[in-house]
């Protein structure tokens, strides 16, 4: 007996490649219900430290994924939050115009801005109505807020406005409770102010509309607030500096006056009075 | 020796899960190295046949376990290849890094060689298509690795502090 160890030993490495490989064909010639049973139990007793670890990595890998998915979801989602938003805004906006329109006497033909000048102070924005809409030259612009501008150039379904911006621009206003009439402007885009006679009682956050004197904007539309007075070079008026009601830098949505021009009768005493001033 | 023991343990455990892991992302058509096959192979070539042999079987077997394979497919060729390549050990014999990227090569035909054969016995499929994998991919895989194997052998010879020339 002893001697069948001794050669054992002496070949140990052929030994245990007989018995391995022994032990392998017979898991494999094994029926696959007891497959599964010698692998549950090894599962369960020898190569539990590796399952866990295995498991452990698994998880880690999953998570990874996850987050990679998780992300590009709260990608999308953020976009579609922002859309929404904007869409809420969008409304909104609407509301207000659709009710402003609704208390306003006057004819408005409600318009989108879809192209502003390429400039960080833009004099002019192009509006996606045009001729076919019934849109004229120097037909007034504005927003819920007050007047922005007028018309400039019409295309048959685009048309460019000239806002107050534009130092060539210039607009009769009337200080609303004074009454005092000046031709508001700026000239540099940013201050706008017009002059008055010194005795007209002018004051800081008093109303200014336009006066309806110039023949493009009819009387009342609101422009904005007074910021200041200050006495001009010439004894006889004074300075009255303005902000406007309406944000010109910001102008999504606006309303065209539909009103002919009060001076189409004379054309070139008008140009001369308001449009080239 | 405990330390030796754990080293390989750890080693074994790594590249598991490495080859879960990282080697999904290096595979290029495809075809990806074989860590474990390369731990195997320093292994034997570094202990001799009886702990290549060994080393195989259980390595095999927790593959087996760990895939969804047939139990004792790779604990079988596992087996037999960690013995092959435990013949070649360093302690019997010195090799170049040549002859010993033809000795892995020769260990990835032969263990898929085996495993292909078993399989086929039984699920009773076609030899044919065991041999055509055995040139789309076994051939390839053995290529890459013995890349890797020639990658570890320019590193060891170049830049190991201990091997200064």
């Amino acid at each position: 007996m002893q001697w069948i160890f001794q050669f054992i030993f002496r070949h140990r490495a052929v030994s245990s490649l007989f018995l391995t490989v022994v032990l392998s064909l017979l898991m494999l010639s094994a029926t696959a219900a007891r497959q599964q049973q010698v692998a549950r139990a090894l599962m369960m007793t020898i190569f539990y430290p590796f399952q866990f670890t295995l498991s452990l990595t698994s998880n880690v890998r999953n998570s990874f994924s996850e987050n990679k998915k998780l992300r590009k979801e709260v990608a999308a989602l953020t976009n579609q939050l922002a859309q929404y938003r904007q869409e809420a805004a969008e409304n909104a906006r609407l509301r207000t115009m659709i009710e402003f329109s609704d208390s306003m006497p006057i004819d408005l033909l409600p318009a989108r801005v879809v192209l502003r000048e390429p400039a960080p102070n833009y004099r002019s924005i192009a509006i996606n109505v045009g001729s076919k809409q019934g849109v004229k030259l120097s037909m007034p612009v504005m927003t819920y807020h007050g007047a922005v501008g007028k018309v400039m150039q019409v295309m048959p379904h685009f048309s460019l406005v000239q806002l107050f911006q534009d130092p060539s621009c210039r607009v009769s206003v009337m200080v609303e409770r004074s009454r005092g009439v000046g031709i508001m402007g700026t000239d540099n885009g940013h201050d706008f102010s017009f002059k008055c006679r010194s005795h007209i009682e002018v004051a800081k956050g008093d109303r200014v509309v336009t006066s309806g004197l110039g023949g493009v904007y009819p009387r009342g539309l609101d422009i904005g607030g007074v910021t200041g007075v200050v006495e001009d070079a010439n004894p006889l008026f004074k300075k009255v500096s303005v902000r406007p009601y309406a944000d010109l830098d910001r102008l999504e949505e606006v309303f065209v006056v539909r009103i002919q021009p009060q001076w189409a009768a004379f054309p070139q005493e008008a140009d001369s009075l308001e449009l080239h001033e | 020796m405990t330390q030796v023991v754990l080293k390989w343990i750890g080693l074994f455990a790594l590249c598991f899960v490495l080859q879960s892991t990282l080697v999904q992302a290096m595979k290029i058509v495809s075809v990806g190295p074989d860590l474990l096959m390369l731990a195997l192979f320093f292994l034997g070539i570094a202990y001799g046949p009886l702990a290549g042999l060994y080393v195989g079987f259980f390595l095999g077997l927790s593959q087996d376990l760990y895939s969804p394979s047939i139990l004792g497919l790779n604990a079988l060729s596992n087996t037999v290849t960690g013995f092959f390549i435990g013949l070649f050990n360093e302690r019997m014999m010195r090799t170049d890094p040549l002859l010993k990227a033809i000795i892995l090569m020769m260990a990835f035909i032969l263990h898929d060689s085996i495993f292909s054969i078993a399989q086929v016995l039984k699920t009773s499929g076609s030899f044919g298509h065991a041999g055509i994998d055995l040139l789309v991919r076994t051939i390839p895989r053995g290529m890459y690795s013995a890349a890797l194997l020639g990658l570890y052998y320019i590193y060891d010879f170049y830049f190991k502090p201990s091997i200064r020339r």
